[in-house]
């Protein structure tokens, strides 16, 4: 049985690594570093069936598999592999999941299933790979059948300890092993040559690619031992990856994880953290540079923000710290993820925000609309010429598909009460079968959206928002006359209904042709049938002609979409999309808000004082503005490029409310 | 392959003592909310409320599916991440990252999935 090593056939063993296929043909899996053949280092990464980044000591061979070594400099190519393939996710409860199946890990797990809890045990060795632990406390874990969500009510981490690697002049040769690894890779049949094991009196290692002796200290001084393959006793320290990645996550560490270790000699020369390939050296230009908390070191250097996420090196850097500082430093927070994943890993499960479609979605593409996401809706960008959509709105008639608007229906004894403190312009005074323009702003004064409040009787209305803005303006409708304790009934139609904008010049001939002979006049509405469907017909306009807003049952949307379109066949009819409906509005001044605003956006920042009525009794923001006009009032004369310039044709509104213009 | 259907239905909002003292027509009764109910099988349902406020609408906004016993357990395997409530219930969260309602009848093992109209085309696209 072959793998490919470099394009070169490799035979393995049942059992074998890719790891340990590739050491037994001579080659080191990464090209050089000390290898732990445990999965804690980053110093056997290689890409495999294209893949980078893949761990060859905890990836079994198998045949045909394509191993190509990372590049000696530069990273590898992350093209991959096709990966439309979705991988599959799997979710699951477990009152305990235990990481780890050492000794600590399997009591623990028997202790609880004593007790008749739900287990789970991730065990590396039977392939479980953990990728990340996260608040919940939930786990992402990695098995041969994709990719595991398994949510915990309580989490055990025993993930026993790993050997610490060495760091000294010459750590990044070939044929440096820990002890563990050494003894692994001789029970597999690598040939190791000629070995030498050293503990604390290591000083370099000496050799050209590949270690050709070990430099020890002896009390007659330095000492040079020949070999073919060093073997590093240095003791271990806690495999503390999961447990340094959620940082006020409720885990219990227990066993050889939990204890406490002597840190390393302080490093003096050599890599400190090979997969950032981080030196002693760079940390003292780190420290030097005044980044004494071992996070900033970290930051500062890179070291630990590689593959393996401090694993080998922050036992290092905590003795480098405590060297200098007298104190021994916290290690620092892990990220995910503990395994590298491919994209189609780290995205099984996930989705993105769903995009709502309107009634009308297959006219807009029979029609040959581009079709663009905006304020949680597909909508029609253009038609293919949008300078055509403009002169049919302006010369002509023409459509527009506005069934994204928001759209609430508000009745209740206390509806107008509710609406005057909502809103900052009058509302009492609205008559039946007439509509208002409307701001929308919050507490601190700031706009949140406008829209339109058309009145249907005493005490039932219909609210207009924004697309975008639509969701966060029911909520805030809703929750204001929650908090006030207001008797009024709120019913979202946003997605129940259609909206058609019949708009241009000759919009009137239009209806008269789809039997309306008296259509509302501007800022009036009335329900009507036209062609056929029942509608609630909205005067308004956005374009800066005029306009009809038919809002209808989404049902009849196509409908009523393709009558208006054949009765203005000769009056060249054509639909307008969002590119031509923003060069209109432009030209009409209208504010688009959230395009035109921002979060501390005031009505008086674009002009539109005159929509905010600060004689009101009172209305949301008010308190607020009165403060800026006591504490910073509008300025008269102002700075352009240097060069003073008056203020003229502003609205202002004195202490007590009442309105004036300078 | 799912296919969500266009329902027929009104929606009902009215203070929750009006709409818990309904009397309410042959249908399907969602209690999507305190204060409102989606009645599936009539645009037109007529049900006379203690309150003269109540907003009453025909809505084709919603769409939907009736699934099986096995349908629905494929579904909560692949689809679901929160745990369903016991039977009778109308369950509401997002499947396949969609916001839907499961109706689970008392007397089925299947359960009625109804979505917006407007994103039953994300639904059938994420859940296959």
């Amino acid at each position: 049985m072959r793998i490919v090593v470099d394009g070169q056939p490799v035979e393995f063993q049942p059992g074998d690594t890719v790891a340990i296929a590739a050491l037994r043909s001579g080659r080191h899996p990464s090209r050089g570093g000390t290898l732990c053949l445990a999965g804690d280092c980053g110093n056997c990464v290689a890409s495999v069936d294209g893949i980078p980044w893949v761990r060859t000591c905890q990836t079994a061979a198998a045949p045909g598999l394509v191993v190509d070594r990372h590049p000696a400099v530069g990273h590898p190519s992350t093209s991959g592999p096709d990966s439309s393939a979705q991988v599959a996710v799997h979710r699951s409860e477990a009152e305990l999941v235990v990481v780890g199946a050492s000794t600590a890990g399997i009591a623990a797990s028997a202790n609880a299933q004593a007790a008749g809890h739900r287990v789970v045990v991730l065990d590396a060795v039977a392939g479980d790979e953990v990728v990340g632990l996260f608040a919940g406390p939930s786990l992402i874990v990695r098995r041969a059948d994709g990719i595991h969500h398994l949510h915990a009510h309580e989490v055990v981490l025993a993930t026993g300890a790993a050997e610490l690697h060495p760091v000294c002049p010459g750590n990044l040769l070939t044929g440096i092993y820990t002890l563990n690894a050494a003894a692994a890779a001789q029970r597999a049949g690598v040939d190791l040559g000629r070995t030498v094991t050293v503990g604390q009196d290591l000083v370099r290692f000496e050799g050209s690619g590949r270690v050709e002796a070990v430099v020890v200290a002896t009390a007659e001084g330095e000492r040079r031992i020949e070999c073919d393959s060093a073997i590093v006793a240095l003791g271990r320290a806690p495999r503390d990856l999961l447990a340094r990645m959620a940082p006020g996550v409720p885990v219990e560490v227990v066993g050889t994880a939990a204890d406490a270790f002597a840190l390393p000699r302080c490093p003096t020369e050599g890599v400190v953290c090979p997969c950032s390939k981080t030196t002693v050296e760079d940390l003292q230009g780190g420290w030097d540079r005044g980044f004494h908390e071992l996070e900033l070191l970290k930051r500062a250097t890179l070291c630990g923000t590689g593959t393996c996420q401090g694993s080998v090196c922050v036992p290092h850097l905590q003795a480098f710290v405590a060297d200098r500082s007298g104190a021994t430093p916290k290690p620092f927070t892990a990220r995910p993820a503990a395994r590298q994943l491919t994209i189609a890993e780290a995205a099984a499960g996930f989705h993105l925000d769903p995009t709502r479609r309107t009634a009308l979605h297959e006219e807009h593409l029979a029609l040959g609309a581009r079709m663009d996401r905006f304020g949680g809706w597909w909508r029609p960008w253009n038609y293919g010429d949008p300078v055509a959509e403009y002169w049919a709105v302006r010369e002509g008639v023409s459509l527009g598909d506005v069934s994204t608007l928001g759209k609430l229906v508000i009745s209740g004894p206390d509806a107008v009460e509710a609406l005057e403190r909502i809103y900052p312009n009058n509302v009492a005074d609205i008559r039946d079968g007439r509509s208002r323009y409307v701001l929308i702003l919050n507490e601190r004064g700031h706009l949140i959206d406008d829209g339109m409040i058309v009145r249907q009787s005493a005490t039932r209305f219909v609210l207009t928002f924004t697309s975008g803005g639509a969701a966060a303006a029911e909520m805030w409708t809703r929750d204001w006359i929650e908090t006030w304790g207001l008797d009024v009934r709120v019913m979202d139609r946003t997605a129940s209904l259609g909206a058609i904008n019949v708009t241009g010049p000759l919009a009137g001939e239009l209806l008269n042709r789809a039997g309306i002979t008296d259509p509302p006049k501007f800022l009036q509405h009335r329900h009507l049938t036209i062609a056929g469907v029942p509608c609630h017909v909205m005067r308004l306009s956005f374009t800066g002609e005029a306009s009809f807003e038919l809002h209808h049952d989404r049902s009849r949307s196509v409908e009523l979409w393709r009558a208006l379109m054949n009765l203005g066949a000769d009056l060249n009819i054509r639909p307008h999309g969002l590119e031509a409906l923003f060069g209109m509005r432009l030209e009409k001044g209208h504010i688009i808000v959230g395009m035109d605003t921002e979060l501390d956006t005031t009505p008086r920042r674009v002009q539109m004082d005159w929509a905010v009525k600060m004689d009101k009794a009172d209305f949301l923001g008010k308190a607020v503005m009165l403060g800026w006009l006591k504490y910073t009032p509008w300025p008269t004369t102002v700075e352009i490029d240097g060069r003073p310039a008056v203020v003229t044709d502003t609205p202002f509104y004195d202490k007590e409310g009442a309105r004036a213009r300078l | 392959m799912l296919a969500c259907e266009p329902l027929m239905a009104t929606r009902i909002v009215a203070t929750p003592s009006a709409l818990d003292g309904a009397t309410w027509p042959p249908g399907t009764v969602l209690r999507v909310a305190d204060d409102e109910v989606v009645f599936v099988g009539d645009d037109q349902c007529e049900v006379a409320l203690a309150d003269e406020h109540a907003i009453i609408e025909s809505d084709h906004g919603w769409a939907g599916v009736e699934l099986d016993a096995d349908a629905l357990a494929d579904l909560i395997r692949h689809h679901i991440e929160w745990p369903l409530p016991d039977r009778p219930a109308l369950a509401q969260g997002q499947i396949a990252g969609v916001p839907a309602k499961l109706h689970l009848p008392a007397d089925s093992g299947g359960a009625l999935l109804i979505c917006l109209t407007a994103l039953a085309h994300e639904l059938e696209e994420r859940v296959g």
